[in-house]
């Protein structure tokens, strides 16, 4: 008897069994372990995880959604600029920054706050980061984090010729990058991943399908049933996964990374998640999608649903009122810290891309020197 | 310590918002990162919150109210002023703001928006059109845009020498020689005389005063207005209402819900009045619902909230929605909903004093009905001189819209239901 298509397809990516093998994204599969009530549906795949961990990874959800509600108060306030918000991206975020290790690689984009925390960057570096000053780029306990990426995609090549890098130097080190479900219709998505595939890069690609790009709905985003399909095409695993599931992604990104370190090279993640905020600060998604939709969704909030698992196995002690006040006020503190910080510098934002400035950079740079020059004889 | 906090640029380039709905007053505590106001932009509607712990002192700005980026919201008592001290202080008229702007955005002027003109439909369209104005984006350095600015040059209108079009320093200098008619110059109204003050008390414009100047002003220029008087008998309707008045004991029964169901009643019949005119586009927008203004006085000045869809509503139920609507009004509490898509507005000033009156149409409606004291006189009725409940009506029309004839018929019908009350019963 012939073989059929997936068991062909099997084969000659080297996978056995396991979630990129049994969850086909051609059969249009959805991974998922715990339901809308926090109860494990699907007890095979449910990976091992201590309490502690589990826990653990809850309190950075809510000290993360926390930061970013802030966020987007100071914002509001006038004290920081333009902010994507993260909210509903809880579990993406907190699954994969748990599994990565010290000297994995976070190439980010910039709806990717709560894994950064998790990789090491401060909040303070973040916000500064919103205030346009360069030091917000530069982390200085996170180990192997680049800077945000915010033309959309570019961050999938960068993880591709990190990934490339790291094999020929044979590290023990793994990349891990995001973009969005809009991103998916880039050049750039298509290229990083058509030499991710042909070189095998130990690379981690996930989609944060959060349903919208901006206002544009993921249907009107591809002919394709899914985005997960599109890794097929480049010859990699690929698994379409409840993105608010926490116990869904951790046990995916545990079977990838364990694919990568073997050294098949890499997979691509599609992460089925909501924005729950705007696209950015400048957004008003009441334009655009309706109060039901939202309902709907929030059924399925990442946060609600690991907490009713707690709840239902006796694991959750704290009392989140208090712990979240406690939040706040860190958050508060690394606010301020990167308010007072001294303004930066006119340089600051031409010197740090090329090692000799090129001629047009210098151009603008003078020009703005004039003008400061103008306004300050002006007074 | 006092803190202005002004409005943000919240949306990358902001220049002004409008404001839906204060959430605080005067003399009231907040606590950093608390909702002080919800405010509508170019590009969301939002709450923007307090940076600062405090009392707030003064509020800028009433709801429709139009507030440039950089001008501004509150004024917050930060340390000192605690419990009723604060209070007190509160208490004090505001000061006017001289704080030069901290603006991302131009200048300092609280640009008065909508107080009375929010019952009509106008404001939610308004910022799309300015947008539409704007053709093109010039390429220009920092400086020549900081010396347009400076010296009111549209940076736009400008033809850049440098590459691609870039505009220069030396562009705006040659262009403003050019071009001095270009350059705007404040206005040349005659100056204020410096009286001295001990002959004169000088009051800053509240935002609403300044709301409701603009707006008659805008309204007196762009409509040509014509007034037609009448009289009409209503001794058949003081019937009923002293009738039934007695037996409402939740809601004040006045001629006014009446008045506003007949009007409803011959706007249905009389589109003309029902309509605004579209100059830009050549064309007559008729509209198919009816959201009635009723004008109302408060300590502040003229506001103007709506009844939506008065159509649908009963008489009893526009008599609840009037007294709420106008509770509201002197409360401070009105929204921007509350105030905006108004077709037809009455003014009841007869309710206060004054017979015929000739008032000015709430632009872009096509007409509105004022209202005069009614009062017992001598009229004839089948020849014999009786006493006659006499209403004076008032109804201003935009002439561009309605001509003289259909301004009678429209009011005529008017005074049928009015002298008739059952032929709305009939009409039901």
């Amino acid at each position: 008897m012939q073989d059929t298509l997936l068991e062909k397809e099997v084969k000659r990516m080297g996978k056995q069994k396991g979630i990129f093998a049994d969850y086909d994204p051609r059969e249009d599969k959805i991974f998922r372990i715990i339901d809308n009530d926090g109860k494990v549906i699907n007890e095979d795949y449910m990976p091992e995880i201590d309490d502690e961990t589990i826990v653990q990874a809850y309190k950075h959800m809510l000290f993360f959604r926390t930061a970013d509600e802030m966020a987007v108060s100071y914002q509001r306030q006038g004290r920081m600029y333009t902010y994507p918000p993260c909210i509903g991206h809880e579990a993406i975020h907190v699954a994969s920054g748990t599994i990565m290790r010290e000297q994995d690689w976070l190439v980010p984009a910039f709806r990717e706050v709560g894994i950064m925390l998790l990789k090491g960057v401060t909040l303070k570096e973040i916000f500064l980061y919103y205030m346009g000053n360069e030091e917000g780029s530069n982390f200085k306990k996170a180990n192997h984090v680049t800077p945000i990426s915010i033309s959309i995609g570019s961050q999938y090549l960068h993880a591709t010729g990190i990934g490339y890098s790291v094999k020929l130097q044979k590290k023990d080190e793994l990349v891990f990058t995001s973009i969005g479900d809009g991103g998916t219709s880039e050049g750039d998505f298509s290229e990083a991943l058509n030499f991710a595939g042909n070189w095998k890069v130990p690379v981690i690609y996930t989609i944060q399908n959060n349903q919208y790009a901006i206002s544009v709905p993921v249907k009107n985003q591809t002919n394709a049933i899914n985005l997960a399909i599109k890794s097929y095409g480049f010859g990699i695993p690929g698994v379409k996964v409840d993105g608010n599931d926490f116990f869904a992604m951790y046990a995916t990104y545990k079977e990838a990374t364990e694919y990568a370190k073997a050294g098949n090279g890499a997979v691509l993640i599609e992460a089925l998640t909501y924005r729950k905020g705007a696209h950015t600060t400048s957004d008003d998604p009441t334009k655009y999608r309706t109060k039901d939709e939202e309902q709907e969704w929030a059924k399925t909030d990442p946060m609600l649903r690991l907490k009713k698992y707690m709840d239902s196995k006796g694991i959750w002690k704290e009392n989140e009122e208090e712990l979240i006040e406690k939040y706040k006020q860190e958050v508060d503190k690394q606010f301020e810290e990167a308010e007072n910080m001294p303004p930066y510098k006119l340089d600051d934002v031409f010197q740090y891309t090329y090692v000799d400035m090129p001629d047009d950079l210098r151009r603008q740079k003078a020009e703005y020197e004039q003008f400061l020059t103008w306004k300050e004889n002006r007074k | 310590m006092r803190y202005i906090f002004n409005f943000p640029d919240i949306g990358e380039g902001l220049e002004e918002g409008t404001i839906l709905e204060w959430y605080v007053s005067k003399g009231q505590a907040v606590k950093s990162g608390q909702a002080l106001v919800n405010m509508e932009t170019d590009k969301v509607v939002t709450d923007i919150p307090t940076p600062k712990t405090g009392t707030i002192v003064a509020i800028y700005g009433s709801v429709g109210e139009v507030v440039k980026v950089g001008s501004p919201l509150v004024e917050i008592e930060i340390e000192g002023f605690f419990g009723e001290e604060a209070v007190a202080e509160a208490k004090k008229a505001p000061e006017v703001p001289i704080e030069e702007g901290a603006a991302v955005v131009g200048t300092m002027e609280l640009a008065g928006n909508n107080a009375i003109m929010a019952a009509s439909d106008e404001g939610s369209t308004k910022q799309s059109k300015v947008e539409e104005k704007i053709t093109k984006k010039a390429l220009a350095t920092p400086l020549a845009r900081a010396m347009a600015r400076d010296l009111g040059i549209d940076i736009n209108q400008v033809i850049g020498t440098g590459p691609a079009g870039r505009v220069s320093k030396e562009d705006i200098q040659n262009y403003g020689q050019k071009n001095k008619a270009a350059v705007k110059t404040e206005p040349s109204y005659a100056k204020t005389l410096a009286l001295p003050e001990e002959l004169v008390t000088y009051e800053p414009l509240t935002q609403i005063r300044k709301a409701i100047a603009k707006n008659m002003v805008h309204s007196k220029q762009t409509v040509a207005h014509m007034t037609l008087f009448e009289e009409v008998e209503i001794s058949a309707l003081k019937k009923i209402r002293e009738k039934y008045k007695a037996q409402q004991s939740n809601v004040k029964l006045t001629y006014l819900p009446f008045i506003v169901k007949a009007t409803v009643n011959a706007l249905k019949k009389h589109r003309q009045l029902n309509s605004q005119m579209d100059m830009e586009n050549d064309r007559m927008i008729y509209k198919n619902f009816y959201n009635i203004g009723i004008a109302v006085d408060t300590p502040e000045g003229l506001v103007v909230p709506v009844i939506k869809n008065a159509d649908q509503l009963s008489i009893l139920q526009i008599a609840e929605k009037i007294k709420e609507l106008s509770d509201k009004a002197r409360d401070r509490k009105l929204s921007m909903d509350d105030m905006r898509d108004g077709t037809f507005t009455l003014t009841n000033y007869g309710s206060i004093g004054g017979i015929f009156a000739t008032p000015v149409i709430n632009y872009p409606q096509a007409g509105i009905l004022g209202i005069g004291r009614l009062i017992e006189k001598p009229i004839v009725k089948e020849s014999q001189v009786v006493v006659g409940n006499v209403l004076s009506l008032s109804l201003s029309v935009d002439h561009r819209i309605v001509d003289g004839g259909e301004a009678s018929r429209f009011i005529s019908t008017i005074m049928q239901y009015l002298a008739d009350p059952y032929l709305m019963l009939l009409e039901l």
